[in-house]
C-alpha cells in the first residue's frame, strides 16, 4: 500500500503529494486532488481565522485506517493525506488529498470518500476566531449524510 | 580546512541513524535474501565502513581521518516496514567523527536502495540524523527524546497555556483527557481517577462518577460526546483497565 499522511502546523504547498505520486512511475493514468481552505466566513460572517486542535496518535491513525479502506475499495497506486492544524488564516490550505489511480474514476472516488470520512471520523476541531469573538465550529449533518453514501 | 594542529587529541565517537522505507514485500525479499543482487546487507555494511573512511574526499572541509573503529548496524522494521541504519565511528584526533557517522549512515542507505531497486523504486531515505558525539571541545550531545515527541495538542487561544492536572491516585488508575471544546466547558483537560472507585469498570461506570462529581459532566452522557479508549472509538459498555487512556470529545469538525 503505497499511504502516506501528515500532519504539521506550517503551511504546505498547494501542490503537496503530486510530484510524490508521480516520482520513477509511468503507470499513473490520474491524479485526482482535493484541497479544503480556510474561509472568511463560515459560522459567522467575517472570519479572522481559525485554530484546528487534533488529538496526536489518534489523528494520524485514524488517516491511515481511512487511507486503507479507500485502498480496499478502489484501484488505487497511490494516497497522499496532509492536514494543518494550530492557527491558519482565511485563504490558507487546510488540507490536502491526492489519489493516484490507472483509471480516473477510482482516483474521484476514492478521494471523494477519504474526505467524507476526514470530515466525519477523524478528530479534529476547529475553532473560529471572528470580530464577535471565538466559537467552536459545530458538526454539519450534511456531512454525516455525505458520509452515509459509501 | 580549519586548522587543527593545536587541539589536543581527544577520545571521539558519534552515532547517526537514518532510515529507508520500502514496500513490505520488498523488505520480505530482503529478509528472504531473495534479491537478485544478492546479500544485500552484506554489501551496505561494507558500502557505509569504506565512506566513512573516505569522508574527507566527498565533504570539501573534512580532514583525512584515521578511523579506529567503525561500526553500521542494520535493524529490519516489518512493523513500519523499513530498514533503520545506525553507524558508529570512534578515533582518537583532534576533529570530530559526525561527519564520517553521517556519510556512512547515507551511503548505507544509499546501497540498500542500489540493491533493491529492482523490485521497488518507491522507497525512500529519510531521517538521517546525528544521535550523539562524544568528546572534542564542543562538549558532548545527545539527540533528546524529545525530538521524537508527538507535537501537543493544540489549544484554542482562550485556552493558551491551560492544561489542569487532576489528583494523582494511589494504586490503578485511568487518566482522562478532554478535547476542543468540552476541555473548556468543563475546565479540564486532564484527571485521574482511581478505577476503585468506579462502580462498574467500564465508560458507564466513569460517566456516572463524573457526572455525581460535579453537574457539568453531565454532558458526558450527551450523545454528541465521543469517546475512546488507548485512541480507539468506543461505547459505553467498553471496559477499562489500569491506565487506560479515556478521552471524551465533540463530533469532529476537521477537513
Amino acid at each position: 500500500m503505497n499511504i502516506a499522511v501528515c500532519i504539521q502546523t506550517q503551511a504546505f504547498d498547494m501542490a503537496y503529494g503530486y510530484e510524490d505520486l508521480l516520482e520513477n512511475r509511468s503507470d499513473v493514468g490520474a491524479v485526482v486532488s482535493f484541497t479544503g481552505l480556510v474561509r472568511d466566513f463560515n459560522e459567522s460572517p467575517e472570519v479572522t481565522g481559525l485554530t484546528l486542535e487534533h488529538y496526536p496518535g489518534m489523528t494520524e491513525r485514524t488517516l491511515e485506517d481511512i487511507g486503507q479502506q479507500a485502498w480496499q475499495r478502489w484501484s488505487l497506486q497511490g494516497i497522499r493525506i496532509i492536514h494543518r492544524v494550530g492557527y491558519m488564516a482565511p485563504g490558507d490550505p487546510i488540507v490536502r488529498v491526492s489519489v493516484a489511480s490507472a483509471h480516473r474514476r477510482d482516483a474521484f472516488e476514492a478521494c471523494d470518500f477519504i474526505m467524507d470520512f476526514l470530515k466525519t471520523r477523524a478528530p479534529f476541531w476547529k475553532k473560529e476566531h471572528a470580530r464577535e469573538g471565538d466559537y467552536w465550529v459545530k458538526e454539519r449533518a450534511s456531512d454525516q449524510q455525505d458520509a452515509t453514501r459509501w | 580546512m580549519v586548522d587543527v594542529g593545536a587541539k589536543q587529541s581527544t577520545r571521539r565517537e558519534a552515532v547517526a541513524s537514518g532510515r529507508i522505507m520500502m514496500q513490505p514485500q520488498t523488505l520480505h525479499l530482503l529478509t528472504d535474501g531473495a534479491l537478485p543482487k544478492g546479500d544485500v546487507i552484506a554489501t551496505a555494511r561494507i558500502a557505509g565502513i569504506q565512506a566513512a573512511k573516505r569522508t574527507h574526499e566527498l565533504i570539501p572541509l573534512c580532514h583525512a581521518l584515521a578511523l579506529s573503529k567503525v561500526t553500521v548496524d542494520f535493524e529490519l522494521d516489518t512493523q513500519n516496514s523499513c530498514v533503520h541504519v545506525s553507524a558508529m565511528c570512534r578515533l582518537t584526533g583532534q576533529t570530530g567523527v559526525e561527519m564520517e557517522a553521517l556519510t556512512a549512515v547515507s551511503v548505507a542507505c544509499l546501497t540498500l536502495y542500489d540493491m533493491c531497486k529492482a523490485v521497488d523504486k518507491s522507497m525512500r531515505i529519510e531521517g538521517v540524523q546525528l544521535d550523539s558525539k562524544v568528546g572534542g571541545k564542543s562538549g558532548d550531545y545527545q539527540r533528546g527524546s524529545y525530538d521524537l515527541e508527538v507535537p501537543p495538542i493544540v489549544t484554542g487561544e482562550s485556552a493558551a497555556g491551560e492544561v489542569q492536572l487532576g489528583e494523582r491516585c494511589v494504586g490503578e488508575c485511568v487518566r482522562v483527557k478532554f478535547l476542543a471544546e468540552l476541555r473548556e466547558r468543563l475546565g479540564h483537560s486532564d484527571l485521574s481517577i482511581a478505577l476503585d472507585a468506579l462502580e462498574t469498570k467500564d465508560v458507564a461506570g466513569l460517566k456516572a462518577l463524573l457526572a455525581a462529581r460535579e453537574d457539568n459532566f453531565d454532558v458526558l452522557r450527551d450523545q454528541r460526546t465521543l469517546c475512546a479508549v488507548n485512541q480507539v472509538m468506543v461505547n459505553d459498555s467498553a471496559r477499562l483497565t489500569d491506565n487506560d487512556e479515556v478521552a471524551f470529545f465533540p463530533p469532529v469538525t476537521g477537513g
